[in-house]
């Protein structure tokens, strides 16, 4: 893959182009606000752009401005937002126009290289990924709390996954499930949410998204 | 009066004949005229707020059988405010007197609640208590600048307007043309006219300090009763104190997430991010296993690993410096043998002061000897500690001087912070120096 980095922390940044040269992939840039980002996106064109959210000089959320644009501007390039909070209302930003090659992780995983890697390449195909963390956040606000109490603890587990956009092979892989049990358990979430069975996992992940936070 | 003669001699070459064309001048000089401005505007103001006054009570009074009568007088204590400041806004023109509003009328919600503050508004009958007096002082006032001003300028225009004045015999058939005192004195030669003159120019040179002697009397009352009660000026002491202390503990509070952001949580990141990578490169089943390289590995994250724990002991150490604990002495102590520039240090302490201020002393020793050492050149400081009716904190230092509170320094920080507890900073730094900086506090 060909990556850009938007990372204001020397650290992490010299950190993150280490780990994946380490893994043969190829870091065209490795910015520092984002000005810088957007310039250097332009340019190269990566398959994805990793972006933290705090960033000079105002140290809010410019990152998060700067992916939004990004995603307008590039719909071909892949979107990771990288934070050491999770914040809900970002990943409803983030969403919001499309949901397809776009990720928003909490740093922390960046600790299991594979997982992140996977994340990355992922995202670089046109998948969406969700921090389990902010899942957690958007179940335990939704409002419509009555409805997913009525699922089973197995089917709850599923209904994270999902959201975090797993396919029913990696929720089977990653539960020890059959695929048939797993393609029950989200007939059976569908069902009991309302919603109208559809193709393919990003479509899957912004329904369940959307229900969860309407 | 001192003023007058200050100047003069400050700006004269010949200092007593300043003097003399100062005085002289005097009643022409604006002060003096706006004075008398204020003097004769008194009479009409005094009768229209004692006007105001009685229609208020009397109608609200006459009214009070009926249930309009209290709001009615509500509403003219509101009025009496409103006629407050307008006092006070012609007497900082005029006079230039300063006092500061007094707090702004805040009603409680709902009609009955207005009435019952406007009822219970000290302003408000402050400000009709003031009407009332103004009265007699207001009438005083006006009386002695006429009686000043007209009589000056009658005696010192005499002789344009004596052949006008009708004829009259004396007692003894004799003829005058003249003003007449007593039973047979007339002004009607020239020794008298000229005397006359006279009196008319001292009465002159007399007018603006006996106006400005009378309004002393109208100043007070201003004061006394328009300005802000000393109860209320301490509330809005303590209510700004309360908005910077505030403030200040909600910048800290930012302060402090930014350094852990960007600091040690930024290093514990990469520290797993570099523990991952190697525990990658450990694993006996991947064709990539790499021992040198996860040693490697591992030795830039145990580097990463003891700079987010330094990271994070400067961070506490700034949120409470733990040598507090063992008293305001020690951690003085501990400061001073920190510090780059040789510090003498004394320290008389009989009694802990309480923790707040034990800490607020601490940071503001800490901060001016940082700036002692950053910006000051010094080869040598101070840091003395004392304890009397107030502990006092002094740091000086031989350095260049000119230390000042900026808009957003850290002189201007510390300032806030002192504040908060009522407490002073006395900065004393001319330019070349010493530099001597004074912090009172109270001790809890």
């Amino acid at each position: 893959m060909r990556i850009v980095i938007a990372e204001d922390s020397a650290v992490l940044r010299d950190g993150l182009v280490a780990l994946l040269a380490d893994r043969r992939h190829e870091v065209v840039a490795a910015v520092a606000d984002g000005d810088a980002l957007r310039a250097a996106v332009a340019e190269h064109r990566p398959d994805v752009a990793v972006v933290d959210i705090r960033m000079p000089p105002t140290h809010t959320d410019e990152g998060l401005r700067a992916a939004i644009a990004l995603r307008r501007d590039h719909p071909g390039v892949g979107v990771l937002v990288f934070s050491q909070y999770v914040e809900t209302q970002y990943a409803a930003e983030l969403l919001a126009s499309r949901s397809d090659g776009v990720g928003y992780l909490l740093k922390d995983r960046v600790a299991d290289v594979s997982d992140f890697i996977s994340a990355l390449t992922r995202i670089a195909a046109g998948e969406t990924v969700l921090d389990p963390e902010v899942v957690t956040q958007l179940l335990g606000a939704s409002r419509r709390a009555d409805a997913l109490a009525t699922l089973t603890p197995r089917e709850r587990e599923v209904l994270g996954l999902m959201a975090e956009g797993r396919s029913n092979a990696a929720i089977a892989k990653t539960l020890f499930l059959t695929d048939g049990s797993v393609e029950k358990h989200v007939t059976n979430i569908f069902a009991k949410l309302g919603l109208p069975p559809s193709e393919g996992d990003n479509r899957r992940v912004l329904a369940v998204l959307q229900y969860l936070d309407s | 009066m001192s003023a007058t003669t200050s100047v003069s001699t400050s700006t004269g070459g010949l200092p007593i004949g300043g003097a003399i064309g100062q005085f002289l001048l005097t009643p022409f000089t604006r002060r003096a005229l706006a004075e008398l401005l204020y003097a004769l505007i008194s009479l009409p103001l005094a009768l229209a707020g004692f006007v105001y006054l009685l229609a208020a009570l009397y109608t609200s009074g006459l009214l009070l059988i009926t249930l309009i009568g209290l709001p009615l007088l509500a509403a003219a204590l509101l009025g009496a405010r409103g006629l407050g400041a307008l006092t006070r806004r012609a007497a900082a023109a005029l006079l230039g007197l300063r006092v500061d509003a007094p707090p702004a009328f805040r009603p409680r919600a709902g009609l009955l609640g207005w009435i019952r503050s406007g009822l219970g508004d000290v302003t408000g009958w402050r400000a009709m208590a003031y009407l009332l007096l103004k009265l007699p002082v207001g009438m005083l006032a006006f009386m002695v600048a006429i009686a000043f001003w007209a009589y000056s300028l009658a005696g010192i225009t005499y002789a344009a307007w004596r052949p006008f004045l009708p004829g009259q015999y004396d007692t003894s058939g004799g003829w005058h043309r003249g003003a007449q005192f007593g039973e047979d004195y007339y002004v009607d030669t020239w020794p008298r006219i000229l005397a006359l003159f006279a009196a008319g120019v001292v009465l002159l040179l007399a007018a603006p300090w006996a106006v400005r002697g009378v309004l002393v009397l109208d100043r007070l009352l201003i004061e006394w009763l328009l300005g802000p009660t000393r109860s209320s000026a301490r509330v809005r002491d303590l209510e700004e104190s309360r908005a910077h202390a505030v403030d200040d503990s909600a910048a800290r509070l930012r302060r402090i997430e930014r350094d852990l952001h960007d600091g040690a949580q930024s290093r514990l990141v990469a520290v797993a991010m570099k523990l991952g990578m190697a525990k990658e490169k450990l694993d006996p089943d991947d064709p990539q296993a790499d021992l040198e390289q996860a040693r490697t590995l591992v030795d830039t994250a145990h580097r990463d690993a003891k700079e987010a724990l330094v990271e994070l002991r400067d961070l506490a150490r700034g949120i409470h410096p733990p040598v507090l604990d063992t008293g305001l002495g020690s951690a003085l102590r501990t400061l001073a043998a920190r510090s780059t520039v040789p510090v003498e240090l004394h320290v008389d302490l009989a009694e802990r002061p309480s923790p707040a201020i034990e800490t607020i002393a601490y940071f503001c020793a800490a901060e001016l000897l940082t700036n002692v050492a950053k910006h000051s050149g010094a080869r040598h400081a101070t840091l003395e500690l004392t304890q009397g009716s107030l502990l006092r904190l002094q740091v000086g230092d031989d350095g260049n001087g000119g230390a000042r509170v900026g808009v957003a320094g850290g002189l201007a920080g510390l300032a806030e912070r002192i504040r908060t507890v009522d407490g002073q900073l006395e900065i004393i730094s001319p330019p070349g120096g010493p530099t001597l900086v004074t912090v009172e506090l109270p001790h809890r």
